[in-house]
C-alpha cells in the first residue's frame, strides 16, 4: 500500500522530533542562554512590532500576546503586536513581507506557512526565506467524543460504530483542504478503512458546540484548545495522535496502541526575522526570544494549553530541519492525493 | 426567582467594585459620545480598546463592551437625527424623520424621543432576555446545527429584502449585490480562492465595517457636498425643546408595537438592530392614520425606529450567549473579548461563567436607565456640533471614519473599500438602491454560506436532510412564506403612498 510506503520513509524525515513525554520542566530549554544581551549599535532604539496572521483571540494571538509580554519582561522592550487575519495567513504573511528588513519587524507563524509552500513554492520558504527564532509551541492532535456518549465509549467502539453508519458519521474539524487536520484525518481513515464525513468549522467556538450540541458524532483538535471542555468533563479523548502516549492522557490509546502506522503531523507555532536583516541584530532578537521561551510567564501559559506534554522548544536549527521535513511530508501527502503541487 | 436573585447578585458584584463602577460609566460616556461623533461609532470605540481588554478581568471587558453596544446604540441616532449620518445602519430609519425634523428646528424633540424610547425598549428588552436567555440556552446547542442557522439566516434575507430599498427589485438587488460580495475572499470551506484578482489581501474577504462606514457616512458626505455646490444645502436649526410626556404617550402603541418588534428581530444572528428598526418604522408606517405625513418629521419615526433597535440589543445577546452566534458588528467584537480570556460565549458560558453573565445583563440593564440620565445632560451638549460648518465638519467625518476603517483589521484595502463604498453608495441612493440592503446581504451571507455548506455536509448533500429537522423546515416555510408574501405584495396588492426615505 503506498500510503505505508510513504509511512515508513517519512518516518525518517521525522526523527528529529524528539518527543519527550513525561517530561518534568524543572530546566528549561534556554536555561543556558546569558540572562542579558548588549544591545548591538543601541539595537532596539524603539518598540517592534510583531505581524500576528491571525485574530487576537484565537491560539496564534495568544501566543503572540505571551510571548511579546515574555520577551518585553525579558528586555525592557515594548513589542507592538499588528494582527492581520485572512487568507489562511496569507495576508499577514505578505503585509510582514513587505516590510522593511531592519529586524524591527517580526512574524508570528504556524505550520500553515509550511504547508502553504509544501503545495506552492513560489510562498515563501519560512526555513530559507526567513530566519527562525524560536518554535515556542509544538503539540499534537486528538479525537474527542462527548462525556456521556454511550453510543461508543472508547477508540474501538467508536470505529466499529462509524463503519457501521456506511459514511454517515461525521467529524467536527477545520476547513482548510490540504491542512493538517484534513491530511490527518486522511491517514487516519485510510489506516482504519471507515468512512466518516467531515464538517468544516473555521473557528473554534461552533466547532465545540457542534460536538457539545450533539450535531457531529466527533471532534478532531488539539488539547490545549479544548482543555476547558475537557476540564469541565464535557469532552473525552478517544485517540491521541502520537506514538507514545503522554503523562497527561495515560488512559488514552496513542496510534501504536489502536494499531495505526502513520507518522503524527504536528502544530506548531514560531517567531520569524527577514532574512535579509543585520545579522547582530538578529542574533540579538534570537537570544531575546530564545530566552523568553524560558521566562516563568511563558512557561506558565505553555503549561496552560498542554504545551509541555511534548518538547515545544526548537532554536533557529531546529526549527529549520522541523519545517524542512514538515514541507517533505506535506509535499509527498499532497502529490499521492493528486493535488497540483506547484 | 432565581433570575432576580442573580441579577442581584450581578448587581452587586457589578458596584462594588470601584475599577468596575468606572469602567461601566466609561461605557455609558464613551458609546455615547462615539456612537454620537459623526464618522465613528460604538465600533470604533470597541475596535479601539478591543486589545486593552486583555488586560482587564474577564467580567470587566465583556460588561465594558455590553455597555457600549447598550449606549452606543442609541449614540447613533444623535448623528441620525442632526446630520443625516447613522451612527450605525440601526439608526438609518432614524434618520427618514428625524433629520427633516431637525431641518424643521425640532432637533431637540427628536433627539429626546431618541432618548427616553431608547432607553425603554433597552430596559424591557434586558429584563426578558434575563429571563429567557438561561432556558434557551438549555436547548439551543442541539437544537440549533448549521442547517437551523442557515434557515435563520434564509428568513433573515427573505425580511431584509423588503427594507430600504424604493421598489422590491431594488430590495432585492440590494440583498444580492451584498451576498456576492461576502463570497471576496476564500471559502469558508475548502479555502478556495474567490474573486482575489491575484491580490493577497482581498482573500481576507470584504469586511462589513469599512463598506457601512462608506455606504453611509460618506456617501452622505458627498450627498451633502452636492448640495453645497448647487447651492440648496440648508445649515439645520438649533433647538433643545425636548418632547413633553404626554406627546410619548400618545405614542404608546407604537413603542409596544417596536418592543415586540425589536426583540424578535433582534434575535436573528447578524441582523438584529437593523432590521428591527426598519421593521419597526415600517410597521409605524402600515398602522399610522397619516401615513403621509412620515418622512417628513414626524416624531412617531423616531420613537418606531429608536425602540425597536435598543429593544434587539438585549435580545441580540441571547444568540450570542446561547449559541456563540454574533448578532451584529459589535457583538461580533464582544466574542473576541471572550476569547481573549480563554472563554467562548455559547452554552458552557452559563455552566463555566454564570457569574460573568449575571454581572453583564446587571451592566446592561443600567447601563439602559443610564441613557436616560446621562442622554438628557449629553444631548444638550452634542446639539451644539450642529453650530460647526458643514466645510469643517466633513473633513472631521472623512477623517474619523478613515481611522475606524483602518482600525479593523489594519489593512488599506479596508480604508480603499469604505471610500469605494462611498462613491458606489452615492449613486446607489439616488438610484433607489438599499444600501442597508447590501450590508445585510454581506453580513448574512458570510454567515450563510458557512452554515449552508456545513449543513450540505451533514445532510450527506441530500436537501431532503431539511425537511427531517423540525426547526430548519419551520423557518425554511416562514422564510418562503415571507418572500411569497412580499411578491404578493409588489404584484398583486393595491399599494399605499410609499413615505419619503431622504437618505434614499
Amino acid at each position: 500500500m503506498k500510503l505505508r510506503k510513504f509511512v515508513a520513509a517519512s518516518a525518517i524525515a521525522f526523527a528529529t522530533m524528539t518527543l519527550t513525554a513525561n517530561t518534568a520542566y524543572a530546566a528549561c530549554a534556554t536555561d543556558n542562554l546569558p540572562s542579558g544581551k548588549d544591545k548591538p549599535g543601541g539595537y532596539p532604539a524603539r518598540a517592534l512590532t510583531m505581524v500576528v496572521p491571525y485574530g487576537p483571540a484565537g491560539g496564534s494571538g495568544q501566543v503572540a500576546q505571551a510571548m511579546a509580554q515574555a520577551v518585553s519582561d525579558l528586555t525592557g522592550i515594548s513589542i507592538n503586536r499588528d494582527h492581520k487575519p485572512g487568507g489562511s495567513g496569507t495576508v499577514g504573511m505578505t503585509a510582514f513581507m513587505a516590510t522593511p528588513p531592519d529586524g524591527y519587524t517580526v512574524l508570528e507563524h504556524i505550520d500553515d506557512a509550511s504547508s502553504a509552500h509544501a503545495l506552492d513554492s513560489t510562498k515563501p520558504n519560512p526555513a530559507t526565506d526567513l530566519i527562525p527564532l524560536v518554535t515556542s509551541q509544538i503539540t499534537f492532535s486528538q479525537v474527542y467524543i462527548k462525556k456521556d456518549e454511550d453510543r461508543f465509549t472508547d477508540w474501538n467502539s467508536f470505529v466499529k460504530w462509524v463503519k457501521a453508519q456506511n459514511g454517515k458519521a461525521t467529524i467536527a474539524n477545520v476547513s482548510k483542504e490540504g491542512s493538517m487536520e484534513r491530511i490527518t484525518m486522511k491517514f487516519i481513515t485510510d489506516a482504519t478503512g471507515m468512512k466518516i464525513q467531515q464538517i468544516s468549522f473555521d473557528k473554534g467556538a461552533p466547532r465545540y458546540g457542534a460536538l457539545a450540541g450533539g450535531q457531529v458524532d466527533a471532534l478532531f483538535e488539539q488539547p490545549g484548545d479544548v482543555r476547558k471542555f475537557l476540564d469541565a468533563g464535557k469532552f473525552k479523548p478517544i485517540l491521541t495522535i502520537l506514538k507514545e502516549r503522554p503523562s497527561a492522557f495515560a488512559d488514552v490509546p496513542s496510534l501504536s496502541d489502536a494499531g495505526l502506522k502513520f507518522e503524527p503531523l504536528f502544530r506548531f507555532r514560531g517567531f520569524y526575522v527577514h532574512k535579509g536583516a543585520p545579522a547582530d541584530r538578529v542574533a540579538w532578537l534570537q537570544w531575546a526570544f530564545q530566552k523568553a521561551y524560558c521566562q516563568p510567564s511563558y512557561q506558565k501559559y505553555n503549561e496552560s494549553k498542554f504545551m509541555t506534554l511534548i518538547e515545544s522548544f526548537r532554536d533557529t536549527a531546529g526549527t529549520r530541519e522541523l519545517i524542512t521535513a514538515t514541507v517533505k511530508q506535506y509535499r509527498d501527502v499532497y502529490k499521492e492525493m493528486g493535488l497540483a503541487v506547484k | 426567582m432565581d433570575a432576580f436573585d442573580n441579577f442581584l447578585t450581578g448587581t452587586v458584584t457589578l458596584f462594588s467594585d470601584p475599577l468596575g463602577i468606572m469602567i461601566f460609566f466609561g461605557g455609558v460616556i464613551g458609546g455615547m459620545l462615539f456612537g454620537a461623533i459623526p464618522g465613528v461609532s460604538m465600533l470604533t470605540l470597541a475596535a479601539i480598546l478591543l486589545p486593552f481588554t486583555a488586560h482587564l478581568s474577564p467580567e470587566h471587558g465583556i460588561m465594558l463592551f455590553s455597555v457600549i453596544y447598550c449606549t452606543g446604540v442609541y449614540g447613533g441616532a444623535i448623528t441620525a437625527i442632526l446630520f443625516n449620518i447613522p451612527g450605525a445602519p440601526e439608526n438609518a430609519p432614524t434618520a427618514f424623520d428625524g433629520y427633516p425634523m431637525t431641518l424643521k428646528g425640532q432637533a431637540g424633540k427628536a433627539v429626546g424621543a431618541a432618548v427616553m424610547c431608547s432607553a425603554l425598549g433597552g430596559t424591557i428588552s434586558t429584563i426578558i432576555m434575563m429571563l429567557a436567555t438561561a432556558p434557551i440556552a438549555d436547548w439551543a446547542i442541539s437544537a440549533f446545527g448549521p442547517p437551523e442557522i442557515f434557515a435563520l439566516v434564509f428568513f433573515g434575507l427573505a425580511v431584509a429584502a423588503s427594507v430600504g430599498a424604493k421598489t422590491f427589485w431594488k430590495g432585492w438587488l440590494s440583498i444580492l449585490i451584498g451576498l456576492m460580495v461576502a463570497v471576496v475572499g476564500l471559502d469558508p470551506v475548502g479555502g478556495i480562492k474567490r474573486y482575489d484578482f491575484e491580490m493577497p489581501y482581498l482573500l481576507a474577504g470584504i469586511h462589513f465595517i469599512p463598506t457601512i462606514l462608506g455606504f453611509f457616512a460618506v456617501s452622505e458626505i458627498f450627498v451633502q457636498a452636492e448640495k453645497k455646490a448647487k447651492g440648496s444645502y440648508v445649515a439645520p436649526k438649533l433647538s433643545v425643546d425636548f418632547p413633553s410626556l404626554t406627546e410619548l404617550i400618545a405614542h404608546k402603541w407604537a413603542v409596544i408595537r417596536s418592543i415586540v418588534i425589536g426583540f424578535f428581530c433582534g434575535i436573528l444572528p447578524g441582523i438584529g438592530a437593523t432590521l428591527a428598526a426598519f421593521m419597526g418604522y415600517n410597521e409605524a408606517v402600515r398602522w399610522s392614520k397619516t401615513p403621509e405625513e412620515f418622512g417628513k418629521g414626524k416624531l412617531e419615526g423616531v420613537i418606531s425606529s429608536e425602540t425597536a433597535n435598543n429593544a434587539a440589543t438585549g435580545a441580540a445577546m441571547i444568540p450570542l450567549l446561547a449559541l456563540g452566534l454574533p448578532g451584529g458588528a459589535l457583538t461580533a467584537m464582544m466574542v473576541g473579548v471572550f476569547q481573549m480570556h480563554d472563554m467562548e460565549p455559547g452554552p458552557l458560558v452559563f455552566i463555566n461563567s454564570a457569574d460573568l453573565v449575571w454581572v453583564v445583563f446587571a451592566a446592561m440593564f443600567f447601563a439602559n436607565v443610564s441613557i436616560l440620565f446621562v442622554g438628557f445632560l449629553e444631548t444638550k451638549t452634542i446639539i451644539n456640533l450642529l453650530r460647526i460648518p458643514f466645510q469643517f465638519l466633513a473633513p472631521m467625518i472623512l477623517l474619523l471614519a478613515t481611522v475606524g476603517a483602518y482600525a479593523v483589521r489594519g489593512l488599506t484595502i479596508d480604508v480603499i473599500v469604505m471610500f469605494l463604498a462611498g462613491v458606489i453608495g452615492f449613486f446607489l441612493r439616488r438610484s433607489g438602491y438599499s444600501v442597508a440592503g447590501i450590508v445585510l446581504g454581506l453580513i448574512l451571507g458570510k454567515i450563510g454560506e458557512q452554515t449552508f455548506a456545513q449543513a450540505m455536509q451533514m445532510l450527506h448533500f441530500e436537501w431532503s436532510g431539511f425537511f427531517d429537522r423540525p426547526i430548519a423546515l419551520g423557518l425554511l416555510i416562514v422564510g418562503v412564506i415571507t418572500l411569497m408574501g412580499s411578491v404578493y405584495g409588489e404584484f398583486f396588492k393595491k399599494k399605499p403612498p410609499a413615505a419619503e426615505t431622504p437618505t434614499s
